[in-house]
C-alpha cells in the first residue's frame, strides 16, 4: 500500500484487550502503517504520547486504571498534552446512545462499534484525512466540533440563538 | 453557544492545526482507504487473527460459565466476547452476549438488580452458541430471538424499554 502517505505515519492504539490490539495493528498494517506503539489502557496511552509522536490514536472505551473518556480528555486539555489536535477514534461495543454521547464530549474525533471492520476502521479514517473537522475551545470543552454537519449553502436559521464565527489561528 | 464566563468560543479551523497529511495526500489516502482492494486484502489480515480470536472467546466463554454470581465478572467477560465474536464469526454468540450486556446495563441504570435466571439462561445460549458447529447456526438465531424477547419483556416490567 505504498504511495498514499500512511507509510510515514505513527499510530497509537489504547486497548486493554490484547486480541483486539493484535487485530488493529494487523489493519493499521494492511494500509501501510508501520510504526505503532501499544498501550494496555489511558495511563500508559499518555505516557507514550508523551514519549513518541503520534498522528493517529485508536481507543477504546473501558480501561482500567484509566479509560478512554478520561484519556481523551487529557489528550484534549491537558497543559502537556504532546498533541491536543491527534485524531482519535474511538472503538468500543458499548454502543449505548449515552456512552456515545460520552465520547463525543470527552472530545473523539470518530466513534467505531465493535464488531470491527476493515471497511468500518478504514471510513473512519478516510473521513479524518479527507474532512478534518474544526476544533472548538469553550470553558466546559475543547475538542473537535460536535456539529459535524454543515451544508456549505446554509444560510441560516440558526442553530443557536448567539451562533458565530470566529476563527482562531493558532500557529 | 453559552460559556460559564459568557466568553465566545473559539473556533480553529482545519488549516489552522496540524493535520494527519498534506491536502494531496489525503485525497489519494482516502482513495485507497475506499478501494476494494484494500478492504479485501485487510479483511485477509482479519480472516488470519479468526483462530486466535476463537480461543480467545473460547476461554471468555469459561470465564463466564465459571463466573456464576459474580455479576462483575459476567458483565466484562459478556461485554469482551460482544466486542470480539462477529469478528471472529461467531454472529449469534456476539448477539445473544450483546443482549446480555444490555440487560445488565439497562438494569444498572435503573438502580435494579438483574435476574439471575435470566442471566444465567444467557450465559448458557452463549456457551452452546460459542461451541455450536454451522449446522446449529439456525438455531442459536431462534434462541437469541426468543432471549432478546425475554430480555425485553423483563425490562419492560422493570419500567425501563
Amino acid at each position: 500500500m505504498t504511495g498514499a502517505g500512511f507509510e510515514t505515519l505513527k499510530a497509537l492504539i489504547v486497548e486493554d484487550n490484547a486480541h483486539m490490539r493484535t487485530l488493529l495493528r494487523a489493519l493499521l498494517n494492511s494500509i501501510g502503517i508501520k510504526e505503532i506503539a501499544e498501550a494496555g489502557n489511558g495511563q500508559s496511552g499518555l505516557i507514550l504520547l508523551r514519549e513518541r509522536k503520534s498522528d493517529l490514536v485508536l481507543s477504546d472505551l473501558a480501561m482500567k486504571p484509566m479509560d478512554g473518556l478520561e484519556f481523551t480528555r487529557r489528550v484534549r486539555t491537558d497543559e502537556q498534552s504532546p498533541n491536543p489536535f491527534v485524531p482519535i477514534i474511538m472503538i468500543t461495543g458499548h454502543t449505548e446512545k449515552y456512552r456515545v454521547e460520552a465520547a463525543r464530549d470527552a472530545g473523539v474525533t470518530e466513534f467505531l462499534a465493535k464488531p470491527i471492520t476493515a471497511h468500518n476502521l478504514f471510513s473512519r479514517i478516510a473521513e479524518i484525512v479527507e474532512r478534518p473537522r474544526a476544533f472548538v475551545r469553550c470553558d466546559n470543552y475543547f475538542g473537535p466540533d460536535r456539529r459535524r454537519h454543515q451544508l456549505d449553502d446554509y444560510a441560516g436559521p440558526w442553530r443557536r440563538k448567539d451562533d458565530f464565527q470566529q476563527e482562531v489561528d493558532v500557529r | 453557544m453559552k460559556t460559564t464566563t459568557g466568553k465566545q468560543p473559539q473556533i480553529i479551523a482545519p488549516d489552522a492545526y496540524p493535520q494527519m497529511m498534506s491536502k494531496p495526500n489525503a485525497t489519494r489516502a482516502g482513495k485507497t482507504l475506499r478501494s476494494t482492494q484494500t478492504v479485501e486484502k485487510a479483511q485477509a489480515a482479519i480472516e488470519a487473527q479468526v483462530p486466535a480470536l476463537r480461543a480467545a472467546i473460547l476461554g471468555y466463554v469459561e470465564d463466564l460459565e465459571k463466573a456464576q454470581n459474580d455479576m462483575t465478572l459476567v458483565f466484562e467477560r459478556a461485554h469482551e466476547i460482544r466486542g470480539m465474536a462477529e469478528t471472529a464469526g461467531l454472529v449469534t454468540t456476539g448477539r445473544i452476549a450483546d443482549i446480555l450486556c444490555r440487560y445488565m446495563d439497562d438494569m444498572e441504570r435503573i438502580k435494579r438488580p438483574v435476574d439471575p435466571t435470566l442471566v444465567a439462561l444467557n450465559v448458557s445460549a452463549i456457551g452452546r452458541a460459542a461451541r455450536a458447529e454451522d449446522g446449529d447456526a439456525a438455531m442459536g438465531d431462534v434462541v437469541a430471538t426468543e432471549l432478546a424477547a425475554l430480555v425485553a419483556r423483563r425490562l419492560s416490567d422493570a419500567g425501563q424499554g
